[in-house]
């Protein structure tokens, strides 16, 4: 499990979404680590890497209407980190079907995305919290 | 080499192990050395360019980087395949990211070169003659070594 209560941003829309996230992203992870042979579980590896795909829009969508509702003075740079991620993805999902998903290129998304994820919700994301304190708001 | 640089990958690597790993470091004594030796079981090399110009080389032994990513993700890791090295490959990434924002900050605007990942290499870059820093840096699961050569433009 890759959730921590230190990743927390005190802001209950995005906690809870931040670890649904996370677990959606070690679902993906655990399908791809285990020691199941590769074809074989490859059915299992696309369902969840599509499960976890579908999340991080969802999430990245309602954290960025949360901080239009709140005026976030980071908003377009939070965005341009977004959709930098977001583009990261796809030319992955691009290179993965062009090749037929093999497990080594699979397992580099998933590093990649994890060591990402905790950097951007331990950091990034923090700042969200700490803006919605400094003006009085929900914690 | 000047001391802030230096002190700018040494403060990222601290901050970024603090709050991805939950590890303090302690540094340990800085060295002049011939050349940039990637001499632990798995090496990332960052290339830096702009206002200043060279390579960053970090070097896990194998089990701090397995102990690393399992701190991460929660999973037993048993070999430093493609995941524990994208992994680890994506924290030097990001140490070197924040390391450049610190340069930045000091007026030395400068980018980063995606990171390469050698495993299991005895892996030696060539620099012409010229001395690199090592600084190494312990922490309760392990010692790394980072190799800083950089100039100014």
């Amino acid at each position: 499990m890759m959730w921590k209560d230190k990743y927390k941003v005190g802001v209950s829309l995005i906690d809870t979404q931040h670890e649904e996230l996370f677990k959606r992203v070690s679902e993906f992870i655990e399908t791809v680590q285990n020691n199941d042979n590769w074809e074989h579980k490859l059915d299992k590896v696309k369902e969840t890497m599509i499960f976890m795909q579908e999340y991080v829009i969802i999430h990245f969508n309602a954290e960025e209407a949360y901080q239009e509702k709140i005026n976030y003075p980071d908003i377009e740079n939070h965005k341009k980190i977004h959709s930098d991620f977001k583009k990261m993805v796809t030319d992955y999902v691009t290179v993965l079907e062009e090749n037929g998903y093999p497990e080594k290129i699979v397992q580099e998304l998933g590093g990649k995305l994890m060591a990402w994820l905790i950097m951007h919700v331990a950091k990034t994301d923090q700042l969200i919290g700490e803006y919605v304190k400094s003006q009085g708001g929900e914690m | 080499m000047k001391a802030e640089y230096v002190n700018s990958f040494f403060q990222a690597t601290r901050d970024v192990f603090r709050l991805m790993l939950d590890l303090d470091i302690q540094r340990g004594n800085l060295a002049l050395v011939e050349g940039m030796i990637g001499s632990k079981d798995a090496n990332v090399i960052l290339g830096v360019t702009g206002d200043l110009k060279g390579s960053i080389l970090f070097s896990f032994p194998k089990d701090m980087t397995l102990e690393m990513v399992k701190i991460m993700c929660g999973m037993e890791m048993q070999v430093i395949d493609s995941f524990v090295s994208s992994a680890l490959g994506e924290i030097a990434n990001i140490i070197g990211g924040n390391a450049l924002t610190i340069l930045n900050s000091n007026n030395y605007i400068c980018d980063i070169v995606p990171p390469q990942i050698f495993v299991g290499e005895y892996k030696s870059f060539s620099m012409a003659n010229e001395k690199a820093l090592l600084l190494p840096l312990m922490t309760k699961i392990g010692t790394l070594d980072i190799h800083i050569f950089l100039k100014e433009k």
